[in-house]
Parts: structure tokens; sequence; C-alpha cells
């Protein structure tokens, strides 16, 4: 098979950093760490058929410090990725195309995901 | 439809469903990630979680195989190698979904 060499996309070490292609990079390397975040989950569903003896291993390790950091950090994940999909679809619906408001929306979408973070914690939690 | 066009739809339509079960979701494994095995047990057990559950996991699955073949497009040059990673990608974006479903209903 014959190799191409068409330039691939995007050139990260040409382009000057913006808060477009810092979301637009940032939202692809949060969708891979939330599938693999749940690939892990879906192994912890398949964990429980080997009992409660071997789930008290992972048990303890999400009640520990750093178990807790891993939630909070998907939290923060699943949220960055919703409101930037979401920018997304209004730019598919012909919305948000200007660059001053791709630039306020990511914005938005940047310090939602922090806030929208608490706030799946503290529902979560029933701390509310 | 051209195959491309098809894609592009596909990943819209996916990605709009799946923003309502990801909120779902994370809000559910919060309040329960911290419990013991009977209550971890009876949420991917027990009905709505359960078929909701699963539901999530095949859009996620889904959405995600379309979304990182673009990644895989963007930054793999060998055509060869490309449509190796391909095929690894809808394998197991097809694999893990199924030992989940099998997995859940058995331990019920």
């Amino acid at each position: 098979m014959q190799e191409k060499n068409n330039p691939l996309s995007p050139h990260l070490q040409i382009y000057k950093w913006q808060i477009s292609s810092l979301l637009s990079i940032t939202h692809r390397i949060v969708g891979v760490i939330n599938i693999l975040a749940v690939t892990l989950i879906c192994f912890l569903s398949l964990s429980l058929l080997l009992g409660a003896e071997s789930y008290q291993i992972i048990n303890n390790f999400l009640k520990s410090f750093f178990g807790k950091f891993i939630i909070i950090g998907l939290c923060w994940t699943f949220s960055f990725h919703i409101l930037n999909e979401l920018r997304h679809l209004a730019w598919d619906l012909g919305y948000g195309f200007d660059i001053k408001v791709a630039k306020i929306t990511g914005v938005i979408a940047l310090i939602g995901s922090f806030i929208l973070t608490i706030l799946f914690y503290l529902i979560g939690k029933n701390i509310f | 439809m051209h195959a491309s066009t098809k894609k592009w739809l596909f990943t819209k339509i996916s990605s709009f469903i799946l923003i309502p079960f990801m909120i779902w979701f994370i809000m559910n494994f919060v309040s329960i990630y911290e419990n013991d095995y009977q209550e971890v047990v009876f949420f991917f057990t027990q009905q709505p979680t359960k078929i909701l559950f699963l539901i999530f996991i095949v859009i996620a699955f889904f959405f995600s195989a379309l979304t990182i073949s673009e990644i895989f497009e963007d930054y793999i040059r060998n055509e060869k190698t490309k449509n190796v990673a391909n095929k690894l990608l809808n394998i197991f974006a097809i694999v893990i979904p199924v030992l989940t479903i099998i997995g859940i209903y058995n331990l019920s």
C-alpha cells in the first residue's frame, strides 16, 4: 500500500496556541480519557461477578484519597466533554462561528466545566 | 448518501443522545462509588439503572469508535497502520459492551 505524504493535522508545533486550538486538542484527549474510564467501569461491573471479597480491593482503592481524586477528575472530564460537545453541536447547527463568539463560548465551556464538576459531585453525594 | 456524510450524521446523533446519559451516569457513579458490594450490585442489576447503564455504554463505545477513528485519520500517516488501528478500535468497541452486557445479566 502506498504511503501518502499528506500533512498531518493539527500542526501543534507550528501554529500559535489559542483558546480554540487548546480546547480542540483538550476535547480529543478528554474524549479518549473518558472512553478509557468507561472501559474501566465496565471491568468494575464485571469484577462484581468475582464476589464481595474481590470487590473489597477496588472499594478500598475508590475510598482512598487517590480514588476520590480520580472520581473528581472524571467529573471534570465528563463536564468538559459535555459542554464542549454542546459547543460543537451549536456549530453544526450554524451558530457561534464568529471568532469572538467562538472565543467566548470556549471560555464559558472551560470555566463552566469546573462549575459543572462541583455540581455533579455535590448532587451525586446528595449534598444539595 | 456518501459514507463520510453518514459517518458525520451518526457521530452527531450519537453525541446528542450521549449527553443526557453522561450526566445521568456521572451523578449516579459519584453516588455509588464508595458504597459496599451489595449496593453496587443493586445499582448494576436493578431497573431502570441496569438498562440505562447498558444503553449508555453501547452509545459511548459507538461514539468513541467513530470519533477516535477521526484522530487516527489526522495523526496516522501510513494507510496500513491506520486500517489495523481502525479494525482494532471497532473490535474493542464491540467486545467491551458485549462482555459487560453478558456480565451484568449473569450478575442478576
